[in-house]
C-alpha cells in the first residue's frame, strides 16, 4: 500500500515534468511575442528588451526551462506576463471555483452512473429509456450540452442562472473558498440555495457524459455478476434481491466501472476549461483561457500543472477505491 | 419441467416422483442432460421464470412450485440448503467467509460452531478470510457450513465434488455423512460419479432422459440392476479392478435430446435388449424381482443387458508395429512462475523441477497428480506452449509438434468455423476434393456421421465435441498425442467411450500418447506406464498394473485409498 502511494507519486511527479516540458516546447512554436504585448505595442525596443531581462526570458530556452523547474519545486511558477503576480497566487484565487465545480459535477457523475446502471439493470421499465439515453449521452459533447442546458433552462424556463457562482453580494468569503462549504460554516442557507442553483447547469454539462459512460459499464458488469455462481448461492440462503444487490453483486460488479470513472474524470477535467469559459465560472478553466489568448506561458504551464497534479490524484484514488471493493487486488 | 428455447420446447424433467424421509441421503444419478440438475433446483424454487412445472414439489409441508416469491425465500432460508458444484466460484469473492456465514446463521458463535462442525481447522483465526484465500476443499466446507446454518430440513448437493481432487473428495464425502448425522438433514446428492453416490448415499435414484429409470437401495441395485441403463452404466464405469485387456463395454447412441417426443420406453433406442413393446409404451416405476426398489423396465433386462454389453466389447485390434519415429525425451525441465508485480500480485511458484521424462514411440504415459502438482505444466511444455525456465524438450522422429486435445472441448474449436473446416486447417497442403476426403475419413474413424464437418461445435452434443476434437487430432496422425483431462468433463458412458477411442486410434495409427488425468482407474486403462506427481516432481514411475497393485510411494498410496469404488457383483 505504502509502496503503492511512493511509486504513484513518483509517477505523478514524471508526469508533471512531461507536462512542462511539453508547454516549452510549444512555446517556441508559438508566433507572437506577449512581453511586447505586456508592456504596449509603442514601446521603445529598450524597454521590451529590458522586461525581457527582468523575466529572465533572453536567455536560452533550457536554462529557462532548468529555472522553471528550479522555481517550481519551492512552489513558484514564476510572473504571469498578463496579470503581473506569481501564477501561484492566481491559480490560488481561482482554484476553489474550480474544485467546487470539478468535485461537485465528479459526485454528480459517480452518484448517476450508479443509478442508470443499477436501474438498467434492476427496472424493466427503466430498460428502453436506458438505452436511448446511452446512445444520447455518449455522443453529446459537453459545450453542446451546455448550449442546449443554458437555452431550455435559462432562456426558455427561466429556472436556473446562466452564469457565475452567486448573485448574492454578501456571500462569506472563507475559510475553504467553496461556496456550498462557506456558506454552511457561516450559516448562510440563502447563499447554500443560491450557489448550488448555479451549480447545477456547469456540473450537468460536464457529468452526464461521464454518467453515462459509467452507467453502461456498470450495467454490462452487474449482468455478468448476476450469472456467477455465487449469486446464485445467495439466493439459496434466502436472501432478498435486495440484500444480494446491496451487499454482494455491486461491489463484485464496482471493478470495471471504476476503471471507466478514472477514464472519464480525467477528461472531465478537461471539459472544465471550455465549460468554465460557457458559465463565465470564475476558476483556473477561465483563468487558461484568458492566458492563452494573451500568449502567457507561465501561466499556461501552472494551470497545466495543476490539472494534471488533479488528473493523477483522481486516478490514484480511482485505484484505490478499486483494492478496496476487491480484496483480490492488493496494493 | 420444460424449457422454451428459441421456439422450441426442452423437456428437462417427463414426470417424476421422488419422496425424501427425513434424515436420508438420496444419491441422484444421471449423465449430462438427463434433467438432475434441474430436479435439484426445482426443489430450491431456483428455476429460472421462464420454466414451465407442472406437478408439485412440497418441502417440509410447503409446495414450491406455486409459492409465491417470499415464501420460498423463507423456506430456502430455514428449510433448505445448497452446496454447488464449483467452491472456486460459488462463493462472493468479495466477501469475508465468516460474514457469508453470519448472513444465514445470525451470530458469530453460531459461525464459529459451524465453521468447527466442518472441519475448517483454526476457526476463529478464519473467520477474516476471503475465500481465495482458502483451498477448494476448505471452501466447499465453508459452502456447506452456510447450507447447514439454519438447521434445514434437506440439503442440496449439486456436484459437490466434482471440482475437487480424490483426496479431498473423500474427506468431503465422508463429512456429507457425519453432518447428515449430526444436524438430522435430509441430502439429496446429484452426482454423475457412480463410485461417489455409492459411497454416501442410503438410497440411489437413477435418472435418464428425465425420467427415473430405476430407484432403490444404494447396494442391491448397483449390485442387481433391474434396468438396461442402470445395468450400462455399471458396465462402462471406469474402474480399478476394469480389464486392461479389451475394450470398455458401453452403450451406443446419443443421450436423448430434450426436445424429442417419446412415446415408448426412453431408454429403447440404445437398449441391446429392446422390442417393439418397448418403442411403443413407455414401461411404469413398478415393484422389480432383482431388489426391493422400483424400476421402469417391461422386462427387469439389466443382467441379460449387462451380459450383451461385456459379450460385444471384445479385445482390442491388433496394434501397428510402431516406427521409431514420435515418443519424446525431457531432460531436467523446470518451469518457474516469477509472480506478477503490481496490481494483481501473486507469489512467485516452482511448477516443475528438474523433471526427467522419455516416452518411447508408440507408448502410452499417464502423468496423474492432484491439482498444482505440475502435470499440466508438463504436458503443456511439451507441447511447447510453455517456455522451460531450463532444461530440454527433444521430440522424436521427425520432430513433428505434437496434437493436443483438451479437457473443455467446447472452447478448442473456433467458435464460427465448422468442424469441418477446423478440420481441413490440419492438411492445408492437400488439394481441396482430398481435404473433403480426408475430412470424412477421419470422421467416420471416431464413428461420427458425415454432416457433423458442416455444423459448429456448440451445436453438437458434449461426447460428440470431444470426438471431433480427437478426429482434428488424428486427421493426419500425429507422432505424439497430448492429453489433458479430455475425460473429467465427461460422465461414465461418454468417458468410456472415448477411453475406448483413444485405446483403438494409438493401437491403429501407432502414435505414442501423453494422458494427463487425476483419475488413477482411467490412468490405469489408457497407459502403459503411469507417472505419479506431486508439487512439481515425479514421485512415483512404473507399469500401469504395478503402479495400481503394489504403489510404493506414500503419496500414491493415498491417492489410491480416495477413489470412492463401488464394490460390484463382477
Amino acid at each position: 500500500m505504502l509502496r503503492f502511494l511512493a511509486v504513484r507519486a513518483l509517477g505523478a511527479l514524471g508526469v508533471l515534468v512531461a507536462l512542462v516540458t511539453a508547454v516549452f516546447v510549444l512555446q517556441t512554436a508559438v508566433p507572437g511575442d506577449p512581453v511586447r504585448a505586456s508592456v504596449g505595442l509603442n514601446a521603445s525596443d529598450e524597454v521590451v528588451a529590458q522586461e525581457r531581462e527582468r523575466l529572465g526570458l533572453d536567455k536560452p530556452l533550457p536554462t529557462q526551462y532548468v529555472g522553471y523547474l528550479g522555481q517550481a519545486v519551492q512552489g513558484s511558477f514564476g510572473e504571469s506576463l498578463r496579470t503581473g503576480r506569481d501564477v501561484r497566487d492566481d491559480i490560488g484565487a481561482f482554484l476553489p471555483a474550480t474544485i467546487e465545480l470539478a468535485g461537485f459535477s465528479i459526485l454528480l457523475a459517480g452518484a448517476g452512473g450508479l443509478l442508470i446502471g443499477i436501474l438498467a439493470v434492476v427496472s424493466s421499465r427503466f430498460a428502453a429509456p436506458a438505452r436511448v439515453l446511452f446512445v444520447g449521452g455518449a455522443s453529446v459533447p459537453s459545450f453542446l450540452l451546455a448550449l442546449i442546458l443554458i437555452y431550455v433552462f435559462y432562456f426558455k424556463l427561466s429556472w436556473l442562472p446562466l452564469s457565475g457562482r452567486t448573485n448574492l453580494d454578501s456571500a462569506p468569503e472563507g475559510p475553504t473558498g467553496l461556496l456550498l462549504v462557506d456558506s454552511l460554516l457561516h450559516v448562510r442557507l440563502d447563499v447554500f440555495v443560491d450557489a448550488l442553483r448555479h451549480l447545477i447547469l456547469p456540473a450537468t454539462a460536464l457529468a452526464l457524459v461521464p454518467a453515462v459512460a459509467i452507467g453502461r459499464v456498470l450495467r454490462s458488469s452487474l449482468i455478468e455478476v448476476y450469472r456467477a455462481d455465487y449469486i446464485r448461492t445467495l439466493h439459496a440462503k434466502g436472501l432478498t434481491p435486495r440484500a444480494v444487490l446491496w451487499k454482494h453483486a455491486l461491489r463484485n460488479a464496482l471493478s470495471a466501472p471504476l476503471t471507466m470513472a478514472g477514464l472519464q474524470l480525467g477528461l472531465l477535467l478537461g471539459g472544465v476549461v471550455i465549460v468554465e469559459a460557457i458559465f463565465a465560472w470564475p476558476g483556473i478553466g477561465l483563468y487558461l483561457n484568458q492566458s492563452i489568448q494573451f500568449g502567457d506561458l507561465r501561466a499556461i504551464a501552472g494551470v497545466t500543472l495543476v490539472v494534471g497534479a488533479g488528473y493523477v490524484f483522481v486516478n490514484t484514488l480511482v485505484d484505490l477505491a478499486q483494492a478496496a471493493a476487491d480484496p483480490r487486488i492488493r496494493l | 419441467m420444460t424449457f422454451t428455447r428459441e421456439g422450441r420446447e426442452l423437456r428437462a424433467l417427463r414426470g417424476v416422483d421422488l419422496a425424501i424421509t427425513p434424515g436420508e441421503i438420496v444419491g441422484l444419478v444421471g449423465e449430462s442432460g438427463s434433467g438432475k440438475t434441474v430436479l435439484g433446483l426445482s426443489t430450491l424454487g431456483l428455476l429460472p421464470k421462464t420454466a414451465q412445472i407442472e406437478g408439485t414439489v412440497t418441502v417440509d409441508g410447503v409446495e414450491v412450485n406455486g409459492a409465491d416469491e417470499a415464501t420460498r425465500r423463507r423456506l430456502r432460508r430455514r428449510s433448505l440448503g445448497a452446496v454447488f458444484q464449483d467452491p472456486m466460484t460459488s462463493l462472493d469473492p468479495t466477501m469475508r467467509i465468516g460474514r457469508q456465514v453470519h448472513e444465514v446463521a445470525g451470530s458469530t458463535a453460531a459461525v464459529l460452531h459451524l465453521l468447527d462442525a466442518v472441519g475448517i481447522p483454526d476457526a476463529q483465526r478464519r473467520l477474516r478470510d476471503f475465500p481465495h484465500e482458502l483451498s477448494g476443499g476448505l471452501r466447499q466446507r465453508v459452502m456447506l457450513a452456510i447450507a447447514l446454518a439454519a438447521r434445514p430440513r434437506l440439503v442440496i448437493a449439486d456436484e459437490p465434488t466434482t471440482a475437487l481432487d480424490v483426496t479431498v473428495q473423500a474427506q468431503v464425502l465422508t463429512l456429507f455423512r457425519q453432518m447428515r448425522d449430526e444436524f438430522g438433514c435430509a441430502i439429496l446428492l446429484v452426482t454423475h460419479d457412480l463410485g461417489v453416490a455409492s459411497t454416501v448415499a442410503d438410497r440411489i435414484c437413477v435418472l435418464y432422459g428425465g425420467l427415473i429409470s430405476e430407484i432403490g437401495a444404494v447396494r442391491p441395485v448397483l449390485d442387481h440392476p433391474a434396468h438396461p441403463y442402470t445395468a450400462a452404466l455399471m458396465a462402462s464405469r471406469i474402474g480399478l479392478d476394469a480389464d486392461r485387456h479389451s475394450q470398455l463395454p458401453i452403450i451406443a447412441g446419443e443421450p436423448v435430446h430434450p426436445s424429442s417426443d417419446i412415446r415408448g420406453c426412453n431408454f429403447a433406442p440404445r437398449c441391446p435388449a429392446a422390442t417393439a413393446l418397448c418403442r411403443e409404451q413407455r414401461p411404469a416405476l413398478a415393484a422389480v424381482s432383482q431388489h426391493d426398489g422400483l424400476a421402469a423396465c417391461h422386462f427387469e433386462a439389466g443382467q441379460e443387458v449387462a451380459r450383451r454389453l461385456s459379450a460385444v466389447a471384445g479385445p482390442w485390434g491388433t496394434t501397428t508395429t510402431a516406427s521409431n519415429e514420435g515418443g519424446v525425451s525431457v531432460r531436467q525441465l523446470s518451469v518457474h512462475f516469477p509472480g506478477r508485480r503490481g496490481l494483481r500480485r501473486s507469489k512467485p511458484f516452482d511448477a516443475l523441477s528438474e523433471v526427467d521424462l522419455s516416452v518411447a514411440a508408440g507408448e502410452a504415459v499417464a502423468l496423474v497428480g492432484e491439482s498444482g502438482s505440475g502435470k499440466t505444466t508438463l504436458l503443456r511444455a511439451i507441447a511447447g506452449l510453455q517456455e522451460p525456465t531450463s532444461g530440454s524438450v527433444t521430440l522424436g522422429g521427425r520432430g513433428r509438434r505434437p496434437q493436443m486435445v483438451f479437457q473443455d472441448a467446447g472452447s478448442s474449436f473456433t467458435p464460427w468455423l465448422t468442424v469441418g473446416q477446423h478440420l481441413e486447417e490440419r492438411v492445408p497442403h492437400l488439394p481441396t476434393a482430398m481435404r473433403r476426403e480426408r475430412v470424412s475419413q477421419a470422421l467416420e474413424r471416431l464413428g461420427l456421421p458425415a454432416e457433423v464437418a458442416r455444423v459448429r461445435a456448440q451445436q453438437l452434443s458434449g461426447g460428440q465435441r470431444q470426438r471431433a476434437a480427437l478426429a482434428r487430432a488424428v486427421i493426419e496422425p500425429p507422432d505424439l498425442l497430448l492429453c489433458d483431462e479430455p475425460i473429467s468433463a465427461l460422465d461414465a458412458s461418454l468417458a468410456a467411450t472415448v477411453l475406448n477411442l483413444l485405446g483403438r486410434l494409438r493401437r491403429e495409427l501407432g502414435f505414442a500418447m501423453v494422458f494427463v488425468t487425476h483419475d488413477l482407474a482411467a490412468a490405469r486403462l489408457v497407459a502403459d506406464r503411469i507417472i505419479v506427481m506431486t508439487r512439481g516432481r515425479i514421485v512415483e514411475v512404473g507399469a500401469s498394473d504395478t503402479v495400481i497393485g503394489q504403489p510404493s510411494n506414500p503419496y500414491t498410496q493415498s491417492l489410491l485409498a480416495s477413489v470412492p469404488e463401488v464394490a460390484t457383483c463382477r
